[in-house]
């Protein structure tokens, strides 16, 4: 008999007579925030900033307008984008390299990134990315040191729970973004960045406008 | 109200001055008190080392003692919590339905020392005085097997001329732990190190506890160390009723 | 300067490692140590009690974080087919293997197949619980840990001390020595932040170049057949998306019914890990994307006593455990001990109770007995593994093997229990119990009615306590002088 069915079978005899429904299992927690609009993007901007993460907000117009400087504050000139950003964000005066199946050293080069996001969290102040055309592969927001993410104010919800909720089909692959990378190993102090980007820069697009 | 006071093993052979102050205040309170000689261990010794079966004999002893009793009252919140949350399962892997049936019937009339006078007389203050600065040890069956939350801040704040002293680090236990503190005799010293610096730093008279086990514990090492402050459990203190007395 | 690291190499094998008071003794005198240890857990624990204080409906999901664990493990069969079936759908490759062994030969496989000389890993416990580094080593790859401590540990050959961080018994000045030495830096500054960027660069190489990695699992998604991976450094991030071929390995008890299921455990975890809303990273992937991140994908499903635990009706709950460390950070002995004294990389509480398991109770059987029983654990536990319960339980089993060992004959505290236990029997045994034991410790006891030093067991006691002589009268014979007495309203 091989190992699975070894197992399979081990943890049959084990459980065998154990009755638990899915449908039963206890769901007291807060699902639904309770934050109108402004204080939900307000509790979404503290808690990244709480992160060391720069956020700024604009109207939907003024998308543009508000990327260069971001990009410029940052003191870097070269960045990588996925293939469907919309052509409008890609400021004048900085190079973009279009993520066209970079080679990693193409991509370790650049120091910086901007993407799309599927989702905002306020309540921990989580960027959700699931890495569609306007996100990326997973690599690019990665390697670089600076990561400008655009969230558009309606992508935020309050609660964890109100994520899942919205997404009941799962993503393929996601990943949650709760400020830049940090490690507190050595003596419990956090150090920001360690492996992912260093610099965090979010801005939460209006949509209203 | 009668209350059939168990004693526990330890009060009986090494505190019995718990045992009097608690039978001097309950009487002072009119409540009847009986004791029966007949009883002996709660079994948590052995069932917290592992001596399952030895520690349901003694389980068994004690429904069969105290079945008939109108309630019973303990002062050891750790025999308490052996009772309340190990007997069930004891009765279940090894007993009988009607001793478990017994069981549960009693088990509602089962009162710690401070349950029964907060709870079942509803009483918080007893009329003692005790004038002096005293911390309290919260022992961990108590704080947490038995959530025993502020019955015995309750219990001592209104006692005359006492003046109670907050320790930091209430809820880390003092490194007692039963045959824990000879089988990690070691261990069980640094964890009453850090136990005695938080105690220490209260600058009170005396300690006290729901358990004689942690004050033993704590006690002997400030006689060690040559140390003033004093262990007393809390009945003593709600038992005293003129300056001095305990 | 500071003082070594540690003392002696720890003996982190359980069935190589002393027993726990043994263990724990060099700890106890490592001053050092045991300085660092006690600030990394008040920092973990005051950033945890905040976090858990600010949610209001906390209670609410440590339930269901319970029930759904619980939930898992009673229909385990089922989810674990369910994943298999989806992660294979997927793109991945599933695995299963019964025991340590088995699981570092499919490994190795792996590996030998994609000619790896060396492999990038993720911390994950369960790789060392199998002890799989040194069997790759063996097996002529390196592996390189990514995670900033256990690339400490492994530069300075020390061992982990905690399931979360796992270097927190070494200071920074310790840190510097260890990265100036292996690193060649002899001009490294101590403070936290040069030493993390030193490791960002030692790492970075190795992330562009290594094409295999190995990770551990947080959760396994039935439902999707993903994995998902909670972090803070991004090495984990670098680790599954960098290489070519990534081998997880996770312990069948991993599984999560549904993707949903997240919006608790990510929540709880987090706040119970590291004390944060929520920790900088989470991963999650479904076999293999096409384009993005490994084309290889393997997971290996580990039982390794599993089975058993799970056959055990109060032992069962240990295997709700999600890795979050609370209850080492609340224990009043892991505290005092750090991590090395459990001999195992499963330290603390949660180590006590999972590591004798996993050796079939065959070793480790000290560990149930590193506990006082307070209880702090329990409180803390995000998906509420009465752990005390188990560690009585295993005591029991424990002195079951003792009764039909013949060393028993020559064990005081065998012998004492058993003494105890006759005399509990009926109250004229214990009475003549307690007179016998008021003579015998007379010899004992100094002119202030205090006992100094006591032989045998007793010793341990008087190790650090003195104990009160027994009194005169116990109350029981108070009790019958009394009643022997007419009433008079008040006792003496």
């Amino acid at each position: 008999m091989n190992s699975r069915q070894q197992i399979l079978d081990r943890i049959r005899t084990a459980t065998s007579g154990d009755r638990s429904r899915y449908e039963d299992l206890p769901r007291g927690y807060i699902h639904a925030g309770a934050l109108e609009n402004e204080a939900r993007i307000q509790l979404m901007t503290e808690r990244l900033r709480e992160y060391g993460a720069e956020v700024v907000e604009c109207a939907a117009s003024d998308l543009p307008a508000t990327i260069s400087p971001q990009l410029r504050d940052s003191g870097r000139h070269r960045f990588i984008v996925p293939d469907g950003v919309p052509h409008e964000w890609l400021a004048e005066d900085f190079t973009w390299l279009r993520d066209q199946n970079l080679i990693y050293d193409e991509i370790e080069q650049c120091a910086g990134v901007m993407t799309a996001a599927s989702a905002g969290v306020a309540d921990s102040g989580t960027i959700i990315l699931h890495h569609g055309p306007a996100e990326g592969r997973r690599i690019i927001s990665l390697l670089p040191d600076f990561h400008l993410c655009i969230l558009r104010a309606s992508q935020i919800v309050e609660t964890m729970p109100e994520y899942f909720a919205r997404f009941p089909n799962p993503p393929r692959l996601a990943t949650f973004i709760s400020g830049p990378s940090a490690t507190a190993d050595i003596e419990m102090t956090r150090i920001k960045g360690v492996h992912g980007p260093r610099f965090l820069s979010v801005i939460i697009v209006r949509d209203d406008a | 109200m009668r209350a059939s006071l168990f004693i526990t093993c330890y009060n009986d052979t090494l505190f019995p001055q718990t045992g009097r102050a608690v039978v001097r205040l309950l009487e002072r309170l009119g409540v009847e008190v009986e004791f029966a000689p007949a009883q002996t261990c709660c079994g948590q010794m052995h069932a917290n080392t592992g001596f399952r079966g030895e520690a349901y004999s003694q389980a068994k002893r004690f429904v069969q003692l105290y079945r008939d009793t109108e309630c019973v009252v303990i002062p050891s919140s750790s025999c308490v919590a052996m009772i309340r949350d190990q007997y069930p399962g004891l009765f279940a892997e090894l007993g009988n339905e009607e001793l478990r049936r017994a069981f549960a019937a009693l088990l509602p009339r089962i009162f710690e020392f401070s349950e029964f006078l907060t709870d079942k007389l509803g009483i918080d203050d007893v009329g003692a005085c005790f004038p002096h600065r005293v911390a309290y040890h919260a022992s961990c069956h108590g704080l947490r097997g038995l959530n025993i939350g502020e019955r015995p801040f309750r219990l001592l704040r209104r006692v005359r001329g006492l003046e109670l002293t907050p320790i930091a680090n209430l809820d880390r236990c003092c490194g007692f732990g039963g045959t824990f503190s000879v089988k990690n005799a070691d261990v069980s010293t640094a964890m009453l190190d850090a136990k005695l610096t938080d105690l220490l730093a209260t600058e009170a008279e005396y300690c006290t506890a729901l358990d004689n086990s942690c004050l033993m514990h704590l006690g002997g090492a400030l006689h060690r160390r040559n140390l003033k402050m004093k262990p007393i459990h809390l009945a003593e203190i709600l038992a005293s009723t003129e300056a001095g007395a305990s | 300067m500071s003082g070594p690291v540690p003392i002696s190499t720890p003996v982190m094998d359980p069935r190589l490692a002393p027993p726990f008071p043994k263990a724990a003794l060099p700890i106890l005198q490592n001053t050092q140590l045991r300085k660092n240890v006690a600030h990394a857990t008040d920092v973990i624990q005051a950033k945890r009690n905040r976090l858990v204080a600010e949610k209001k409906d906390w209670q609410e999901l440590r339930t269901s974080a319970s029930a759904i664990r619980a939930h898992v493990l009673a229909n385990l069969a089922t989810y674990l087919e369910q994943f298999e079936t989806n992660c294979t759908a997927a793109g991945g490759v599933v695995h299963w293997a019964s025991n340590a062994a088995e699981a570092r030969r499919i490994i190795i496989d792996i590996l030998r197949e994609e000619n790896a000389t060396e492999v990038i890993k993720i911390k994950t416990m369960t790789s060392a619980e199998i002890q799989l580094n040194p069997a790759l080593e063996a097996a002529g790859i390196a592996a390189i840990e990514t995670d900033l401590a256990e690339l400490i540990l492994q530069l300075g050959h020390d061992e982990p001390s905690h399931i979360v961080v796992p270097a927190l018994h070494v200071n920074r000045h310790q840190v510097r020595e260890i990265f100036a030495r292996q690193m060649g830096l002899p001009q490294l500054p101590n403070d936290p932040e040069a030493l993390t960027a030193a490791a960002r660069t030692y790492l970075r190489r190795k992330f562009l170049s290594v094409p295999t990695a190995i990770s551990g699992a947080n959760f396994l998604i039935a439902e999707t057949g993903s994995v998902a991976i909670v972090e803070s450094e991004g090495n984990g991030r670098m680790c599954l998306t960098l290489p070519r071929t990534l081998i997880t390995l996770a312990g069948i008890e991993k599984v999560l019914p549904r993707f949903a299921d997240l919006e608790v455990m990510l929540q709880v975890l987090a706040r119970s890990a590291t004390g944060e809303r929520l920790n900088p990273y989470n991963s999650l992937w479904s076999g293999v994307v096409s384009g993005d991140g490994p084309q290889r994908f393997h997971v290996v499903l580990l039982d390794n006593g599993r089975s058993e635990i799970l056959a055990r009706k109060v032992e069962r709950q240990t295997l709700q455990c999600i890795r979050c460390a609370a209850c080492l950070n609340t224990c009043p002995v892991y505290r005092q001990t750090g991590g090395h004294a459990y001999g195992s990389p499963y330290a603390g509480p949660i180590g006590a109770i999972l590591t004798p398991q996993l050796e079939r109770m065959r070793h480790a059987q000290s560990l149930p007995y590193a506990s006082s029983l307070c209880g702090a654990c329990y409180e803390v536990c995000p998906v509420k593994i009465n752990i005390p319960e188990v560690l009585i339980d295993l005591r029991a089993q424990v002195v079951d093997q003792e009764r039909v060992d013949s060393a028993r004959w020559t064990d005081p505290m065998y012998l004492g229990m058993k003494a105890a236990n006759f005399a509990f029997a009926s109250a004229s045994r214990f009475r003549m119990a307690q007179w016998f034991g008021r003579l015998g410790l007379r010899f004992f006891t100094g002119k202030d009615g205090w006992i100094r030093k006591l032989p045998s067991l007793g010793s341990r006691w008087t190790l650090s306590r003195d104990l009160p002589a027994l009194p005169d009268q116990t109350f029981r014979q108070w009790w019958a002088e009394r009643e022997s007495k007419p009433k008079t309203g008040a006792d003496k």
